[in-house]
């Protein structure tokens, strides 16, 4: 586990989250053969993991790492290919590559940083904040609505839907292992705090529970529309919201 | 001898096929043709038409004035009348209304027997091309719809191949042994795209189409990271998505090849129709400076070789390659009586994730593929990537940055690149210059300034409003080609070699 270190000084605020998931990563990816390991990072606070971690990787562009990681698995199958993203990364500037993503199941796994907040510009709103979030870019509140990012995978035909809190490491740590074993796209967002920006929406492991891996589609709706990302009320389920085995885009491919 | 056919009726209704049996029966005969093809953005209807040039010497380029009218409809006789010399010949539609699809046949076989060919000749063609026994009767029909011939093209001995710059992209592709081909569609490059895809079983590599050119050039820097060899292909607007992933490219230094198959524009432009104006695009797109390589085919024999350079290049230096060419060289059909050069192998040699911990990174990042905002490794870095530009142009030395055609020792100086060469080349026959084709537009040939200090009255030759390679030569050279001088033209058509001739007519001294 040691060797997935690297020497780089962490530029993550302290007490960040990405701390966490940092950790959660690291404990996953040690159960891999280190080599045969290739991220894709987005820009953005999640992004700075590309640094902090000692395995192959393209540091992309924002809104691309789902098409660049396509892009990798296609040149070489062999590779477990990862992707770190952000919430405004993928639902913002990239939200086609994510929908089409579940069209095509690579076998790639996309690991979401959702912090409801574009940070590391300083607070402006993201598709998943939530309604009434004032920040320097909207001083009268954020006047949409979020949507939700787990209903869109589901839509779009994703093969592995799964939610985690960042600060369960353990928990996060065996999603994300069972979602790099996952033939095909591997959804998960993790929902987590930013200790400088949007903190109304902040702790809300409260209304968190662990679910049981679910392979039925129609629960999976029901429990994909438990909280809906707009304030602290109802409940979050955490876990395996869907599996369900259809060919990848490989194997659709014949790319072997 | 020279012909110039022009063959016109409504989209769907199968046009090419006749530029293409004529084409093919002519090639085995050692005629050469060149075949221009217009026509407008829609799918059935419309005015479509080609203009089939026929000689006995090498030709790329059609001309303005028509020696017939083939037509498969009403309007297509009175449309081109006016262009029709005197003793020109038409071949209206009427006699052949029950033959359904199989006009086009008919038409081919009523040219046939108008250039004295062979009927046997026609109806082998025929059969081995369509086979089917109504074609081959409607070429009959067609061929005794003629009572006599106006020429008698007799057997020559010239071997002939037909191919379209499309075509030659998708060779030099192949050429390269590609693995990977990634596109979303846009004319005109799409035909890189269909021509790939119906290659890829048989030359076991793949064609992907994704869903944005975003995702195309994303996709093609990871398979280039994850060590495959791909080609993007697109046209300008796609391009300019594509700008961003071209500067990741420069600072991850990721091999990657672009075709960039122009149209004319801003915005959608005319987009079934031909202009050089994305050359400023192709030199500057993507924020930042990084090193790049833009290599400009003329015809399709330099479209098969300089894909294969593009590609071989930007392997070996990591670098961004462009192949730029437009409709004109990508749609029209050209007979080739050269084949190209021997390809380069491209083989990847660096190290690849898989084998070992390979960091690529769109910031500014130290030798482990880490980010750094150091000050001496940013200018470091900046100076490396553009270093690069001396190994480069050293290699490229080995190629033909340039050629020089016509007469060497004439002080008149025509310049010009890409797909104007072939109207170019068959315009200046007889005439007192010389015509410098540029084909590497970037890095430039050292000799280029030296060509235009020896000469005494340049011309410049290009299909866009503003003279985009007059511009470049003079920020590379000094040397202003006078406002006067610069034959542009930029009205989504390309060049008529013969309203070409009498425009450098005017100019040579």
């Amino acid at each position: 586990m040691t060797n997935l270190k690297t020497t780089e000084e962490i530029t993550w605020c302290p007490g960040c989250t990405n701390f966490m998931i940092l950790e959660a990563a690291k404990k996953a990816l040690s159960k891999f053969n280190q080599k045969e390991l290739a991220m894709v990072t987005g820009i953005g606070c999640h992004a700075k993991i590309f640094d902090y971690l000692n395995i192959s990787g393209i540091y992309g562009l924002h809104g691309r790492v789902v098409p660049t990681m396509t892009g990798i698995t296609l040149g070489n199958p062999n590779l477990k290919v990862i992707g770190f993203a952000g919430d405004g990364d993928t639902y913002a500037e990239g939200m086609a590559h994510l929908i089409h993503a579940g069209r095509y199941n690579a076998n790639i796994t996309l690991i979401v940083h959702d912090n409801q907040s574009f940070s590391l510009t300083t607070g402006q709103p993201t598709p998943t904040s939530q309604q009434g979030y004032t920040s320097k870019a909207k001083p009268q509140g954020e006047e949409n609505k979020p949507f939700n990012p787990i209903k869109l995978a589901l839509a779009s035909g994703t093969t592995f839907i799964a939610r985690c809190n960042a600060k369960d490491i353990n928990h996060t740590a065996e999603i994300i292992e069972k979602a790099i074993s996952h033939p095909g796209f591997s959804f998960i967002e993790i929902i987590q705090d930013c200790l400088i920006f949007n903190k109304e929406i902040n702790d809300k492991d409260k209304l968190m529970y662990k679910i049981p891996d679910n392979k039925d589609k129609i629960k999976a709706l029901s429990l994909s529309s438990q909280w809906g990302y707009n304030n602290k009320t109802g409940k979050i389920p955490l876990g395996v919201i869907y599996q369900v085995k259809e060919p990848t885009l490989q194997e659709k491919l014949k790319i072997s | 001898m020279r012909l110039n056919i022009l063959i016109g009726g409504k989209a769907g209704q199968g046009i090419n096929k006749i530029s293409e049996i004529i084409s093919s029966i002519l090639a085995k005969q050692g005629y050469f043709t060149f075949n221009y093809r217009d026509y407008p953005s829609l799918i059935r209807g419309g005015h479509n038409f080609n203009i089939l040039s026929i000689s006995d010497n090498w030709i790329a380029s059609h001309e303005s004035k028509l020696d017939g009218i083939l037509a498969m409809d009403e309007k297509t006789i009175p449309l081109h009348k006016p262009s029709l010399k005197t003793r020109g010949f038409t071949i209206p539609p009427t006699g052949f209304e029950n033959l359904g699809l199989n006009l086009n046949v008919a038409l081919a076989g009523a040219l046939t027997k108008l250039l004295g060919i062979d009927k046997q000749i026609l109806l082998d063609e025929v059969q081995q091309d369509l086979k089917n026994e109504e074609s081959v009767k409607a070429a009959n029909l067609g061929f005794e719809s003629q009572k006599k011939e106006i020429i008698s093209l007799k057997k020559l001995n010239n071997k002939i191949s037909i191919l379209s710059g499309s075509m030659a992209v998708a060779k030099g592709a192949t050429n390269s042994n590609i693995d990977l081909y990634i596109a979303y569609p846009m004319t005109p490059a799409t035909n890189v795209l269909h021509e790939l895809a119906a290659k890829q079983v048989e030359n076991n590599f793949k064609v992907f189409q994704a869903e944005s050119e975003i995702a195309v050039a994303n996709s093609a820097l990871g398979a280039s990271f994850a060590g495959s060899s791909v080609l993007v292909g697109t046209s300008g607007g796609g391009f300019d998505l594509m700008s961003e992933t071209l500067s990741l490219q420069g600072i991850s230094e990721i091999p990657l090849t672009v075709y960039l198959a122009s149209r004319p524009g801003p915005g959608t432009g005319v987009p079934t129709y031909t202009a050089q104006a994305d050359l400023d695009i192709a030199l500057r797109g993507g924020h930042g400076e990084f090193p790049r390589i833009v290599i400009a085919p003329g015809d399709p024999v330099e479209a098969i070789e300089t894909t294969n350079q593009a590609m071989y290049l930007a392997e070996k230096f990591s670098t961004l390659s462009i192949i730029l060419s437009d409709k004109h060289l990508a749609e029209s059909e050209f007979s080739l009586n050269k084949s190209a050069d021997k390809p380069l192998k491209v083989e990847v040699k660096r190290k690849l994730p898989g084998k070992a911990i390979v960091k690529s990174s769109s910031y500014e990042h130290d030798l482990q593929g880490n980010t750094t905002e150091s000050a001496e490794i940013t200018k470091q870095n900046a100076d490396n990537r553009i270093k690069k530009y001396d190994l480069i142009k050293k290699e490229i030395e080995k190629f033909k940055p340039i050629k020089i055609h016509g007469k060497q020792n004439s002080k008149n100086l025509i310049i010009g690149w890409g797909s104007t060469k072939g109207a170019i080349l068959d315009s200046i026959t007889g005439l007192n210059c010389k015509f410098m084709q540029v084909i590497y537009m970037k890095p430039m040939s050292k000799q280029i300034k030296q060509i235009m200090q020896q000469a005494n009255n340049i011309i410049l030759v290009e299909n866009n409003v503003t003279g985009q390679l007059g511009r470049v030569l003079r920020e590379k050279t000094g040397i202003e080609i006078p406002k006067e001088n610069r034959i542009l033209k930029y009205n989504g058509r390309p060049f008529y070699s013969d309203q070409l001739k009498l425009e450098i007519e005017k100019r040579i001294k």
